[in-house]
């Protein structure tokens, strides 16, 4: 008895459908010509301005960390975790550097290995406590932003610390053909998390556990330690982002990292990183730090106030969800 | 009709005597009397420390208009954890009613109440809208309320900036710092009066913990929505309408959100583009404490109330201790770890026990 | 005889308050198919995570190729030679085909994924089961049979000497359950010991060489060959007594005009012209595979997906149900479905919410709400009726067992006192006593006047219940059986050749 084959799809035509990579590829794609155009049309609008050498790396200057604030809060989404203390904890980290060479006269070095190894490990502690207490990843990291918040008060006061290694800022300043050093950092960070997710065994199990846990777990693959893995990579690049804001802001205070929480969001979202976990988008993340840039670029050349800039996100990232589900229920 | 029952069946008999009470109270009363206890244990113990902690005037009353402002929070967040989503925007939502109650009395003129409502219905405005997005589109609550905190952030900012030259609405309208400084000992029936440290402005949480309460406990529209939270597509085929249950949840946030901002508002004495900054953490801190489920399908009203009280206790009494403003942070934060775990200990504990 | 390959001996184990297994034994050949049958609570599936190391025997012991192993993880038995495919898949979606089957053991050169190795260990294992499939493709794209043979060639990967397939065919088409043989036929010959763990009593006299049965714990069949047994012995064994799918009492004849009624009825899913009646006091089967159309027919009726062609008529009145709440309150329409904990039941609440969900607007007034005492007298009558068996009276439906959460799931459209009741597989996943008790309880419900909608699967269930079979395949109707006699053979056989036509 022959059934026709209806219901199987014959192998020829599977190999022919490659859906996922396409799709992704369309929003970095879509990312880097809004960069572009976006970037041109700013450069008409400044009479050429923009394109002056100083002008761009002021531009690139500050992109660097939302660029890797939005790596830090990548890392988390992929295993389909949240971590709200990206902001609190770069915060405290970088008035711990700031103070440690002005007030305890450490070189800055010491300094800054010191507070990413800090941060290395704060990020480890969230992933333990979201393992041992078995909630939400969202609450756990809101309770640790709020303590964090309040050592990072602690450590600073209402002083601003901006006394400190002369050499740090200078690296800060550095720039190489009007590319600024910490822009190449964050780069580096970039692209070191991509080689890892993509091409290292512990990246890709990160990559199962989220897209799948209990096909993970039936492999042999420990959620658990993943998560904690994943948690403390945020940490880490969180250390790293704390490190370029004490070596390029004039000084810091208490009011650091109080604005990183929803970029970090924003920059993955929108660079096409699924909240459900199991895919990771570096080059959309980045180009959609790029964007967001943009939008303060714009504003700043337009001398519209900061607000708008607050206003376009938040209608870009609606906009993009949007879309993107959109898209999913037609394929 | 007769209908088939088991014919090896050993149906334990349930006891005719149901009153044992809603299963919901059972399983949270547990916390919930936990809570209380904590709660009235530090009060003897900071007044013992600071006598000066049970002065009604200086320390209660304040104390109690915190604890109304921020029960209402946590309430508009309730509202939305009951389907098992989130608003993050409860903050902004705030600031948005609170700007549009400002507007209408600095540049409209209107009365006291009028601009409460209008401020209500801008706040139910945007809930609703954040509904309408979702079940619209599809996307989860979370990405959706943060994109909308972020848009109403800068609107909010924007607006202050146009109209005002100091980003702040000042104008008062007359009965707003009667309403911000009276207490019940000012409401008077005959020679009984209230007590001085109660504010006036409890009753408006009063007021809103009755109305959460009711519908989560008796009203059909309120069991609809937690079952939407504990399974959506059961609820779906159960003939419960739930897109128009998740647009009602988050239209009741952002009505909470808006009644709160007004509080505060008549608190500080001015409508400014701040408030409501400092929501988002408690609007989980008190649910969570009180016993509501993340997930959805389970609230317990009383239980936020209570939470908030326990964090306004706390932060009160450390703060007359001496302990700076800085640590209570550090000390707010540690306590939710704490509640989480201890939820998690309890868990495992009562699961013990149900299989010996 | 060969020595078995693997045997597991006087296996016991306990959890609080129940003994799954009583020295249970299972004794494989290598190079055979052993099929492994038993009711739902027989031990099944405990012996399944036993032997894949998920729990640990309280005693007894498992020796596999002469080696005694204690498998402590699903990674341990893997690597000590037991791979399984589950009834569900366990794929990681955003991987590739060969990441999928290595993911047990990636390979790595150099601190960095060899993905050549991939690519080669992938290919060997998916030419032992004559899959031509590039180990570069994305599993997003593939179908579920597909997905099921890369999970074969994952437990080919960890070298597996014994392969458990657990209800591999419960959502597949014909063609892919030949494919399935094919390749399980292809690993015995090739010396795997194959486990087939299935309901499906027919696949398995066709599959299978060996069979062990258990009840209660404990294997009352062990090893037998099939060639020496038949359908009623494996069913006798796996009941305690002879067991047919009894036919029911015989129940008064139906009403003359039909109740609901759809007339060439097309719709946004895919249907085209589907026409059927159903009379009050009948039960009306739907039969069909897998990827019919049946039940979204019935979530079409349900006002869950457009009618864009013809007629739905409800007592003689065409009609446009526009969602689940309207079939329910205009025209007392009620779908049980099949799928009770992911689309019938709220699981972390109470029984008596999940019975009264469909009556609250009965049982409470606008302003004063739903009276909790009488949602719980109104929940305890069905619970009585239906004889759903309660640890406590806040119980959450979450932990009754598969028979008792059904009977909730049913529940809320008796006291919603549907008149028009579609049933979408009621007894998949319930041991065989409670399966009988359904049925009673479905023919009751039709003596009562009720009109029924019955959709199965389970043939042998169809030919017991339903007075009239619609056939159907491809989103359309093929045809209709009378079943008036209620007997098998003749019935199954015209039921098969309009599937088959």
């Amino acid at each position: 008895m022959t059934e026709p084959a209806t219901d199987t799809v014959t192998d020829a035509e599977t190999r022919q459908r490659r859906i996922t990579p396409a799709r992704l590829r369309s929003t970095e794609a879509t990312l880097l010509a809004v960069v572009v155009i976006g970037f041109a049309a700013l450069s008409v609008t400044s009479g050429g301005d923009l394109l002056r050498g100083p002008a761009i790396q002021t531009v690139l200057t500050y992109v660097a960390v939302p660029v890797l604030i939005g790596l830090a809060q990548m890392v988390v989404l992929a295993v389909g975790q949240m971590n709200l203390s990206v902001g609190a904890l770069g915060g405290f980290t970088a008035v711990l550097m700031g103070s440690m060479m002005a007030d305890a006269g450490w070189p800055a070095v010491l300094a800054v290995l010191a507070g990413i190894a800090l941060a290395t490990a704060f990020g480890a502690v969230n992933g333990l406590l979201v393992v041992f207490t078995r909630i939400n990843g969202f609450v756990v990291t809101l309770a640790t932003m709020t303590v964090l918040i309040g050592l990072q008060y602690r450590v600073v006061g209402t002083r601003t610390i901006a006394d400190y290694s002369p050499g740090l800022k200078a690296v800060g300043a550095a720039s190489v053909a009007y590319i600024p050093v910490i822009l190449m950092v964050a780069l580096l960070v970039a692209a070191a998390v991509a080689v890892f997710v993509r091409r290292t065994v512990p990246g890709r199990w990160l990559l199962a556990s989220g897209g799948n846990p209990l096909a993970a777990r039936l492999s042999g693959i420990s959620n658990d330690r993943i998560l904690v893995l994943a948690h403390t990579l945020s940490g880490l690049i969180i250390g790293i982002a704390a490190a370029v804001t004490v070596a390029s802001a004039p000084g810091v205070n208490s009011s650091i990292g109080g604005d990183w929480l929803l970029p970090s969001f924003a920059a993955p979202i929108i660079g096409g990183v699924a909240l459900t976990g199991g895919s990771v988008a570096v080059l959309g993340t980045v180009l959609a730090a790029f964007v967001v840039r943009l939008v303060d670029v714009a504003r700043a050349q337009f001398s519209l106030d900061p607000s708008w800039v607050s206003l376009v996100v938040g209608v870009v990232v609606l906009g993009t969800v949007v879309l993107t589900q959109r898209r999913r229920r037609r394929g | 009709m007769t209908l088939l029952a088991d014919p090896d069946s050993e149906t334990q008999r349930r006891p005719p005597a149901a009153r044992r009470g809603r299963w919901v109270l059972r399983a949270l009363t547990g916390q919930r009397a936990g809570l209380a206890v904590v709660v009235v244990v530090l009060i003897i113990v900071f007044g013992t420390l600071r006598p000066a902690f049970y002065d009604s005037r200086l320390v209660v009353f304040p104390l109690l208009r915190d604890i109304a402002t921020l029960t209402v929070v946590g309430l508009a967040q309730l509202a939305v954890l009951s389907i098992g989503h989130m608003n993050l925007a409860v903050g902004r939502m705030a600031a948005f009613g609170a700007l549009v109650s400002g507007f209408s009395y600095q540049v409209l003129g209107l009365n006291l109440v009028l601009g409460l409502v209008l401020g209500l219905v801008a706040g139910a405005a945007v809930g609703a809208l954040a509904g309408l997005i979702i079940t619209g589109t599809g996307v989860n609550s979370f990405v959706v309320t943060l994109g909308l905190d972020f848009a109403l952030l800068g609107l909010v900012t924007l607006v202050y900036g146009q109209f005002t030259t100091l980003a702040a609405f000042t104008v008062k309208p007359p009965g707003m710092e009667e309403l911000r400084s009276y207490s019940m000992a000012d409401l008077c029936v005959g020679d009984v009066c209230g007590s001085p440290a109660v504010p006036q402005l409890l009753l408006f949480t009063v007021v809103a913990l009755a109305g959460v309460g009711y519908l989560f406990a008796r009203a059909r529209t309120g069991r609809e929505m937690l079952l939407t939270g504990s399974n959506a597509t059961a609820a779906e085929l159960s003939g419960i309408p739930t897109k128009r249950r998740v647009i009602g949840a988050h239209t009741l946030s952002g009505l909470l959100s808006g009644l709160a901002g007004f509080m505060l508002a008549v608190t500080a004495g001015s409508f400014t583009a701040g408030i409501g900054s400092a929501f988002l953490i408690p609007s989980f801190l008190g649910p969570v404490l009180g016993g509501t489920a993340l997930t959805g399908g389970a609230v317990s009203v009383i239980g936020t109330f209570m939470g908030i009280s326990l964090t306004q206790v706390i932060q009160q009494g450390l703060s007359m201790l001496g302990v700076g403003l800085e640590s209570l942070n550090i000390y707010l934060g540690l306590i939710l770890l704490v509640a989480l775990s201890a939820v998690r200990i309890r868990q495992l504990f009562t699961r013990r026990r149900r299989s010996s | 005889m060969a020595d078995p390959v693997f045997v597991a001996e006087n296996l016991v184990k306990t959890f609080p308050g129940v003994r799954a297994l009583d020295k249970a034994t299972l004794r494989l050949e290598a190079g055979s198919i052993h099929a492994l049958l038993g009711e739902n609570g027989a031990g099944k599936s405990t012996l399944i995570k036993i032997l894949t190391g998920v729990h640990r025997a309280d005693s007894g012991r498992m020796v596999l190729d002469g080696r005694e192993i204690s498998p402590s993880s699903p990674r341990d038995a893997a690597r000590a030679g037991i791979g399984v495919v589950h009834q569900e898949r366990n794929l990681v979606p955003g991987f590739s085909v060969g990441e999928n089957i290595v993911l047990q053991g990636i390979p790595a050169r150099r601190g960095l994924v060899d993905r050549a190795a991939i690519r080669a260990e992938a290919r060997r294992c998916l030419k032992q089961l004559d899959l031509d499939l590039d180990p570069e493709t994305p599993t997003a794209g593939l179908s579920v049979a597909q997905l099921q043979l890369i999970e074969v060639a994952k437990a080919l990967h960890t070298n597996s000497q014994v392969l458990l397939l657990d209800e591999p065919t419960t959502a597949s088409t014909p063609s892919e359950v030949e494919r399935l043989f094919t390749v399980v036929r292809r690993l015995r010959d090739a010396g795997t010991a194959v486990v087939f763990v299935s309901h499906k009593l027919e696949e398995v006299f066709e599959l299978c060489d060996t069979v062990t049965v258990l009840r209660d714990g404990a294997s009352v069949l062990e090893a037998a060959p099939l060639a020496g047994t038949n359908r009623e012995e494996l069913v006798d064994r796996m009941v305690g007594r002879s067991h047919l799918a009894e036919p029911l009492p015989e129940r008064p004849p139906p009403a003359p005009e039909p109740v609901l009624e759809l007339v060439g009825v097309c719709t946004d899913a895919g249907h085209r012209d589907v026409s059927l009646s159903v009379r009050p006091g009948e039960i009306v089967g739907l039969y069909g595979l897998v990827g019919a159309g049946r039940s979204e027919l019935a979530k079409a009726l349900l006002g869950l997906s457009k009618v864009t062609a013809g007629e739905v008529r409800v007592r003689g009145r065409a009609v446009r149900i526009r969602d689940v709440r309207d079939a329910l309150r205009s025209y007392r329409i009620g779908y049980v479905p099949e799928d009770r904990k992911a689309e019938g039941l709220f699981l972390d609440q109470p029984v008596t919410r999940n019975i009264a969900v469909t009556v609250w607007d009965k049982i409470g007034a606008r302003f004063t709400g739903v009276s909790q005492r009488r949602e719980e007298e109104l929940a305890a009558t069905y619970v009585d009726q239906l004889g759903i068996r309660l640890a406590s009276a806040e119980q959450l439906v979450g932990e009754l067992s598969g028979g008792n959460q059904q009977k909730v799931s049913l529940a809320k459209w008796l006291a919603a006192r549907t008149e028009i009741l579609i049933i979408d597989e009621p007894t998949v996943g319930i041991d065989v006593r409670t399966k009988a008790a359904f049925h009673e309880l479905i023919g009751q419900l039709a003596v009562a006047g009720l009109a029924v909608l019955l959709i199965t699967s389970d043939l042998p269930e169809m030919v017991a219940l339903a007075d009239r079979v619609v056939v159907m395949r491809g989103f359309q109707v093929r045809g209709e059986v009378a079943n008036d006699a209620h007997e098998y053979d003749p019935t199954s056989r015209a039921v098969m050749s309009l599937i088959h036509a």
